[in-house]
């Protein structure tokens, strides 16, 4: 029993992590696509940019809703504590993702495209903005009493770190949105995203740098994690390699190669999660309160497991069927 | 105003609100999916292209539909923790293993097969569309089973203990089989497929009343026709089933839907209210109109009662709901239209038994056609005050018997909640007039009667070949 609380909560906060870094990667190259939708010079072409996401966009949206319900379950007073907590952006992401979605199917029925193509690029925007706002202020602490209560005022997401997170997330949703398009389109279209992609690494360069150094000021608690000796190594190589990617994606896109692009985008992906994951964990409210204070029951865990540990390979399996299904580059029906 | 909104009523108005709203959508997404399954069975089966041609144009609908249910869904899950956070740490450890499990088992099924099912007919072998057609419709009705489960595990709590503000899960499968749980899956279910038979039947009748695509739309018709005729007894069957369990299990709930406010004893028989005026400050009706003795007939199908019911007066103020007139009004609402929708249904197979259903019997007879328009949006009311019924009436508690409403709520700014109320209210209306509006647009240009079904599918078909199936 004593080693069931301390691998469940585990487990299950590596299951999060799985789920929100599934949905940042997936919905956020269709949030990217959107944000991209805006610059589309023809209607043609945004056409051709809303098929790429047409088969795809509510499945990896579910990604998210998935990931609301295991931290529902999982740990019922993080998910209480810190959606309260962030009240303003959580609402402003709910309003982005509907304006976005619905943008979607009226458009297809539209004669006059131009307000919901509007609608749909704004709503991208605003999902990703608030859903950085959320991440910045979870990344600097939620405080909250003994008991794991929000203390807080309703306010607490306005503060320039979050801001930079925001403004880092949205670039990155254009930087994967771009590779994603250099992928599925090709001719004008495929050299316009090369630009944007070029453009949105530089930026990714500039936030990443911004949040490292940042990061240490934003609280605390962070500033013992970064400088603790055991995590060191790790905090030392995590920017370096992600130099690394950066100059590869670079290279990449001035090699005018495909697909390469987006493999290294997610590998950034990947790897700026990892970081966020290895600065918070144990704690699931950030700073003070633990996966192990806020879990549910062992037995709840172990339950929900069974159901949905089993599922999490069939779900990847026919997500995978689907993108190859409609693999290769958009055509304009 | 201001002043006298307190954030339990407002975090209340806005769930009330964005469950209305939402509720709207996925009744197309469960039983259209059924519908569209049916379709390309039988269009497998005869590769018929008239029934590629109506999987095509319904599934346009569905799509249109979809994208609005899958946006309104997501207020719905993050309301728990934001206006809710006492309920979802009091009840985190089932009821949010269960809405896990629904994003898990139903809704990425249905999202994950939605693409081939749309725009996947030339990209995969027709069976596999099948099958993705299956799932969507399977994880439609998964999350049917889900929803329903989590919410009568509200109406009912089981499979566990609550000490120290938190319910303590012993028997998972108890908390989920919890006892309204069957009944009301069973009676969910049916209303989808039935609201939704009944809106391609409201489409149908329309087009043939302005004499649009008469073969297609009399196909249409009458598929939903008999889909219905297998429905609706069930659901008249399944909503009695599901008075029986209020009337056990939630005995306040009965005697609000009833305006029943004095005790009746065991063996007495007393009058059904039909229609009443309910006054809740001296707890009687101020005029009613009744069937003498025929409530045990309702409820029990005998003539006395064989347990003694609880009127409103005898519980305390708190330990009951309010709103009764809503509530007596909202069920009945309910059962009527489940009547006259049966009625009518009756109706429609006599003239179709006795030859007398054709693709001009809709313009012919124009009073024929409106009330099968009427009945879609009357199938919506029927729904949406079942669901009044059921959550006004578990009031005042959010957990029956367990956790009240007024401790469930998060302690927010009153300005915080009034604005995303407002912001809601806004935009689902303008949503609402705007989905209405593609809609009628998709149905008024009705479906594409040259539409060649894909090339190629001579050689990759099992499911129709007639050998095979024979």
């Amino acid at each position: 029993m004593e080693f069931l609380e301390w691998f469940m909560p585990t487990v299950w906060f590596v299951i999060l992590a799985l789920f929100l870094l599934l949905y940042v990667i997936l919905d956020g190259f269709d949030l990217g696509v959107g944000i991209l939708s805006l610059t589309s010079p023809s209607e043609s072409q945004r056409t051709i940019l809303m098929t790429s996401l047409g088969n795809v966009w509510d499945a990896n949206e579910t990604w998210l809703v998935l990931m609301g319900g295991a931290l529902f379950g999982a740990f019922p007073l993080a998910y209480g504590t810190i959606l309260k907590a962030l009240y303003g952006p959580i609402y402003l992401m709910i309003l982005g993702l509907i304006l976005r979605a619905v943008a979607f199917e009226f458009r297809e029925n539209a004669t006059n495209k131009r307000p919901w193509n509007l609608m749909f690029g704004i709503g991208s925007v605003l999902a990703a903005g608030s859903q950085g706002i959320c991440l910045g202020t979870v990344l600097s602490g939620i405080p909250t009493d003994a008991a794991g209560h929000f203390t807080g005022s309703a306010w607490i997401w306005v503060n320039p770190s979050s801001l930079v997170v925001a403004l880092t997330l949205i670039q990155g949703y254009v930087l994967i949105g771009s590779t994603y398009l250099i992928l599925k389109t090709s001719g004008e279209l495929q050299r316009l995203h090369v630009r944007t992609a070029r453009l949105a690494n530089a930026t990714t360069l500039g936030g990443a740098l911004l949040i490292t150094f940042t990061a240490p000021f934003a609280s605390e608690a962070l500033r013992q994690r970064l400088f603790d000796p055991a995590f060191l190594p790790f905090f030392v190589v995590l920017p370096l390699l992600g130099v690394a990617l950066i100059v590869q994606l670079f290279r990449s896109l001035a090699m005018q190669q495909e697909a390469w692009p987006f493999v290294y985008t997610v590998l950034l992906f990947i790897l700026s999660f990892a970081g966020l994951g290895v600065m918070v964990f144990p704690a699931v409210i950030p700073p003070s309160v633990t996966i192990f204070q806020a879990s549910s029951s062992v037995s709840s865990m172990v339950f929900m497991l069974t159901f949905i540990g089993v599922l999490i390979p069939i779900m990847l399996f026919y997500n995978i069927y689907n993108y190859i299904a409609f693999r290769g580059k958009v055509s304009a029906e | 105003m201001l002043a006298t909104l307190d954030v339990v009523t407002l975090s209340r108005l806005q769930f009330a609100l964005t469950a209305i709203f939402h509720m709207l959508w996925p009744v197309l997404s469960t039983g259209l999916a059924i519908y569209l399954v049916v379709l390309e069975a039988i269009w497998l089966r005869t590769r018929n292209p008239l029934y590629y041609r109506q999987a095509r144009f319904w599934a346009k609908l569905y799509v249109l539909n979809f994208g609005i249910g899958v946006a309104s869904g997501l207020p719905m899950e993050f309301q728990f923790g934001t206006n809710w956070a006492p309920l979802s740490e009091f009840a985190g450890d089932f009821f949010g293993s269960v809405l896990g499990f629904e994003g898990a088992m139903a809704f990425m099924l249905e999202a994950g097969f939605l693409g081939i099912m749309l725009f996947g007919w030339q990209k995969v072998p027709p069976v596999i569309h099948f099958l993705s057609t299956v799932m969507v419709a399977f994880g439609a009705n998964l999350s049917v089973f889900w929803i329903l489960s989590a919410n009568s595990w509200l109406q009912t709590p089981s499979g566990g203990t609550f000490s120290q503000g938190h319910f303590h899960v012993q028997n998972y499968f108890a908390a989920i089989n919890n006892p309204f749980m069957v009944r009301s899956v069973i009676h969910m279910a049916l209303a989808t497929v039935e609201t939704s038979m009944l809106v391609v039947a409201a489409i149908s009748a329309w087009s043939l009343m302005r004499r649009k695509a008469p073969e297609f739309f009399l196909f249409s018709f009458k598929l939903a026709l008999v889909i219905l005729l297998a429905v609706a007894p069930l659901q008249i069957l399944a909503g009695h089933e599901s008075a029986v369990q209020v009337a056990e299990h939630q005995p306040t709930k009965l005697a609000a839907i009833e305006a029943l406010w004095d005790d009746q004893a065991a063996g007495s028989s007393p009058d059904w209210t039909v229609l009443a005026s309910p006054d809740e400050t001296s707890g009687s009706n101020r005029w009613s109109l009744s069937v003498p003795g025929a409530f045990s007939w309702i409820l029990e199908t005998r003539p006395q009662l064989s347990q003694p019911l609880r009127g409103l007066n005898s519980w305390p103020a708190d330990q009951r709901p309010h709103m009764v007139g809503l509530l007596f009004y909202a069920f009945r609402v309910m059962v009527a239209i489940g009547l006259a929708a049966a009625a009518l249904m009756a109706l429609s197979l006599l003239l179709w038994w006795r030859g007398g259903l054709s693709a001009a019997s809709f313009a012919q007879w124009p009073w024929f056609s409106w009330a099968w328009i009427l009945s879609a949006p009357a199938g919506y009311l029927a729904i949406e005050s079942g669901w009044v019924v059921r959550c006004v009436g578990r009031q005042p508690w959010t957990v029956y018997g367990q956790l009240r409403t007024a401790d469930a709520a998060s302690v927010l700014p009153v300005g915080e909640v009034l604005t995303s109320l407002s912001v809601f209210a806004v935009l689902y209306t303008v949503l609402l007039v705007f989905a209405l509006y593609f809609g009628s647009r998709i149905i008024a240009k009705g479906p594409n009667l040259t539409l060649e079904p894909p090339p190629g599918l001579a050689t990759a078909v099992i499911l129709s070949d007639p050998s095979a199936s024979t």
